[in-house]
């Protein structure tokens, strides 16, 4: 898998957003996109709120946990456990860097969002690391992390599942 | 026709439709270009850029598109020309012209169906009324018809009839001959000068405003536009304070939206701010010493061509108590201490050594932790790359290298390469599509190449000017001052471009009126010629008003180029938008000379 590939399953989560121009019910495949008001807030998948951000028909609000304290409270958990905590959303890294990129007018503070973020994202790398190298050293046969997002795990799949074919064959090749 | 509510008349009309857009090869065009194409991406609307560079141009673009497109909107072309007859369109064509030039020709103010103008009906254009130039022929058909009727009359009451009848047939015609010629007199007074109206980059910017889609890059735009007015000595001083002063105050709304105590913005995002910012150009991006030296401004008050004026802007610096080393360095890497309080200080030494203007209003940039622009660097070097004379690239190259500089980022031009627009042009130019697709180079860089090649552009020109005024180039031929730029001159080929080439005759005429001691030729204006392509033995004419504090721009030369060609028969090129520019074949140069100096004496 690709880290677009991710990013683009990332774009189906819901955003709010405060419309400029008013549209009726629409009906799409994935599900209806409720009537459009001016003023009004509503949720929308990320995808069509970059595509209206960038047309200019829209304010984009940030998410809840999109919030400099809050996010600083994450930081701070997460480097004082061993294990990994749960996340502000599945899809944390990848939506902070669309909005950020695309709308970091509407979103406050948003310099200190992107620190912060890649803080909890080089905290929890990290983890992973030492637990995939003392899971091969130890020769463990199960190991069981919560709390990853489909990013982290895309980031060493490659890396992990290769490293374990060529430690079996080197094994195999022994006996 | 002038359109009274622009987005009535023109947005809303061409919202669903295919539309084509042709654009002149200046930078205020370019700014509208962009605006319009942001506008265009917002709401879908399918467009084809043309880039044209003059009159043929114009007209073969047309041709090629007419089957297609009904909707034609030109950009700062089209507007001083009859353009029904120089295109022969089919009735349902529809051209929608936003042009500097005036006069607007008046076949084009009056025809209410196919030309709309998008242009304020008081810009500055005092067009003669309707009455006075445009006449119904019906008058004409009752004489004939009762002169027929009256033949068979018995004689004695026919004569009287007939004598009534001459009379107001004579009276009629005698009217008709006076109203011609008020009418020739009225026309001709009404297109002798040329000179240009509001930024048609501001025009657009105001559509913008009106449809509440405006942003910061299309305001940033309307700033270029209205500085590339100024930098190219378009528009007088009055005016671009008053458009400054309306361009202010679009910028405090954006700032006031958008800028909070708590909330401050991401460092990325872009902030436009009012700065009242020294002359100097390109300054931030270069050296001091060397900006200093290369300006127009600051090289003719101090004479730099001269000796003496060198061991003026010495004292100069002196006096400012900068030293020599700190100045002549990256104007980045200067001591904070002196960044500090540079303009003050400049300010103030420059009133001591006659420089009373050397603080102009203008409007800088400021986005990411490196990037701050002034306008006036950008129109530089959106200049340069436009007119860059590299032999690789062809025009549209030029054209689409320059509208990129425009852009802030790479991300920009990705996101119009998914959209569904049409982006074609003419085939010869096939490498467009190499070009779009090779655009790993962020925007900024490309800016960047475009302030070394205006750096480039500057100091030849200076080289240039202080060449001429050294060896006396520039002759006095009576009704105007002439001056040829030989065919080995260092630089030539930068000069072949008609920018470049009234930039450098500004700067000449400029120099020339601080050098001469003449005072009847501080007042003449100027009349440049360069070679522009050796093979086919051309050179490129431009003529530009006297140089004066409170002129009013306006240029007669187009109409007089125009009649010295015809009563010489000179084989000349009256190809560009700006008429007092024109291509000529060098042999009938002098002859050409001789009929303008007839002409205007």
């Amino acid at each position: 898998m690709d880290a677009s590939e991710v990013e683009f399953l990332a774009e189906k989560e819901m955003v709010k957003i405060i419309p400029n121009f008013s549209l009726d019910k629409v009906f799409l495949i994935g599900g209806d996109l409720g009537p459009f008001n001016p003023g009004l807030p509503i949720d929308v998948p990320v995808w069509l709120a970059l595509n209206l951000k960038q047309r200019q028909k829209c304010r984009i609000i940030p998410p809840e946990w999109m919030d400099v304290e809050k996010l600083e409270e994450m930081r701070d958990l997460e480097r004082k456990e061993d294990m990994f905590t749960p996340v502000p959303s599945p899809y944390y890294m990848e939506l902070t860097k669309l909005l950020l990129n695309h709308a970091s007018d509407n979103i406050p503070k948003a310099d200190e969002i992107r620190t912060l973020v890649k803080d909890i994202w080089d905290t929890r790398i990290a983890k992973l690391r030492l637990s995939a190298d003392s899971f091969i050293s130890q020769q463990e046969a199960y190991a069981k992390l919560d709390n990853l997002t489909l990013m982290e795990i895309n980031t060493i799949r490659a890396f992990l599942l290769d490293t374990l074919n060529c430690m079996y064959k080197l094994r195999s090749n022994l006996q | 026709m002038f359109i009274a509510d622009i987005r009535k008349d023109f947005y809303e009309v061409v919202a669903n439709q295919r539309v084509v857009l042709l654009v002149a090869p200046d930078i205020d065009a370019l700014c509208a270009c962009k605006i319009l194409q942001a506008l265009f991406h917002c709401d879908q609307i399918q467009y084809t850029l043309v880039p044209v560079t003059g009159w043929q141009e114009l007209g073969t673009a047309f041709l090629e598109h007419k089957e297609q497109f009904r909707y034609f909107v030109l950009i700062n072309c089209g507007a001083n020309v009859d353009l029904l007859e120089m295109l022969q369109p089919d009735d349902d064509s529809i051209f929608f012209i936003c042009d500097t030039h005036r006069p607007v020709d008046v076949v084009n103010v009056y025809n209410d169906t196919q030309i709309k103008l998008l242009i304020k009906q008081d810009d500055d254009l005092s067009v003669p009324s309707y009455d006075d130039i445009f006449r119904d022929e019906d008058e004409e058909g009752e004489d004939s018809g009762n002169e027929s009727d009256e033949g068979s009359e018995p004689s004695g009451k026919r004569r009287r009839f007939d004598e009534g009848a001459v009379e107001r047939r004579i009276e009629r015609q005698r009217a008709k001959r006076e109203w011609e010629a008020r009418r020739r007199e009225i026309l001709f007074d009404y297109e002798q000068y040329e000179y240009h109206g509001t930024s048609a980059a501001m025009m657009f910017f105001e559509l913008a405003w009106v449809l509440t889609k405006d942003t910061k890059d299309m305001l940033w735009w309307a700033i270029i536009g209205l500085t590339d007015q100024w930098v190219h000595d378009k528009i007088t001083n009055m005016k671009y304070v008053t458009d400054i002063a309306t361009m202010q105050r679009h910028v405090s709304r954006h700032n006031h939206r958008n800028e909070d105590e708590e909330n401050s913005l991401s460092i990325d995002c872009m902030r436009i701010s009012f700065e009242y910012d020294l002359r100097l150009t390109l300054y931030q991006h270069w050296s001091l010493y060397e900006s200093i030296y290369n300006s127009c401004y600051t090289s003719c008050s101090f004479k730099l061509w001269t000796l003496n004026g060198q061991k003026k802007l010495q004292e100069f610096l002196a006096d400012m108590g900068l030293p020599l080393k700190q100045v002549r360095q990256k104007f980045n890497s200067m001591d904070m201490s002196i960044k500090e309080n540079l303009r003050d200080v400049i300010e103030e030494s420059s009133n001591k050594y006659g420089m009373k203007d050397i603080r102009i209003q203008t409007f800088g940039v400021h986005f990411g932790f490196k990037n701050r622009f002034l306008a006036s660097d950008m129109v530089h070097a959106t200049a340069a790359l436009l007119e860059s004379a590299e032999k690789d690239d062809s025009e549209t190259d030029n054209f689409i290298k320059a509208l990129d500089a425009l852009s802030r980022c790479a991300k920009e031009t990705k996101f119009t390469l998914q959209r569904l627009n049409l982006l074609t042009f003419p085939l010869k130019m096939s490498s467009f599509f190499f070009l779009l697709f090779s655009l790993c180079r962020s925007n900024i860089d490309r800016l960047h190449s475009g302030i070394a090649l205006a750096k480039k552009k500057l100091i030849a020109i200076q080289q240039t000017v202080a060449s001429c005024i050294c060896t006396n180039l520039i002759l006095s031929q009576g009704p105007f001052l002439y001056c040829y730029l030989m065919e080995g001159t260092p630089d030539v080929k930068l000069f072949s471009k008609p920018m470049a080439l009234t930039l450098l005759c500004k700067y000449l005429l400029k120099a020339f009126v601080h050098s001469t001691r003449n005072k009847r030729c501080k007042l003449l204006p100027l009349v440049m010629a360069a070679p522009k392509d050796v093979e086919k033995g051309t050179v490129i004419v431009v003529g530009i008003p006297p140089e004066s504090e409170t002129s009013d721009k306006k240029n007669f030369f187009g109409r007089a180029f125009e009649k010295a060609a015809e009563s010489t028969s000179s084989r000349t090129l009256h190809d560009h938008f700006d008429t007092s520019i024109i291509e000529l074949k060098t042999e009938d140069r002098s002859k050409f000379l001789d009929a303008l100096i007839t002409l205007l004496s």
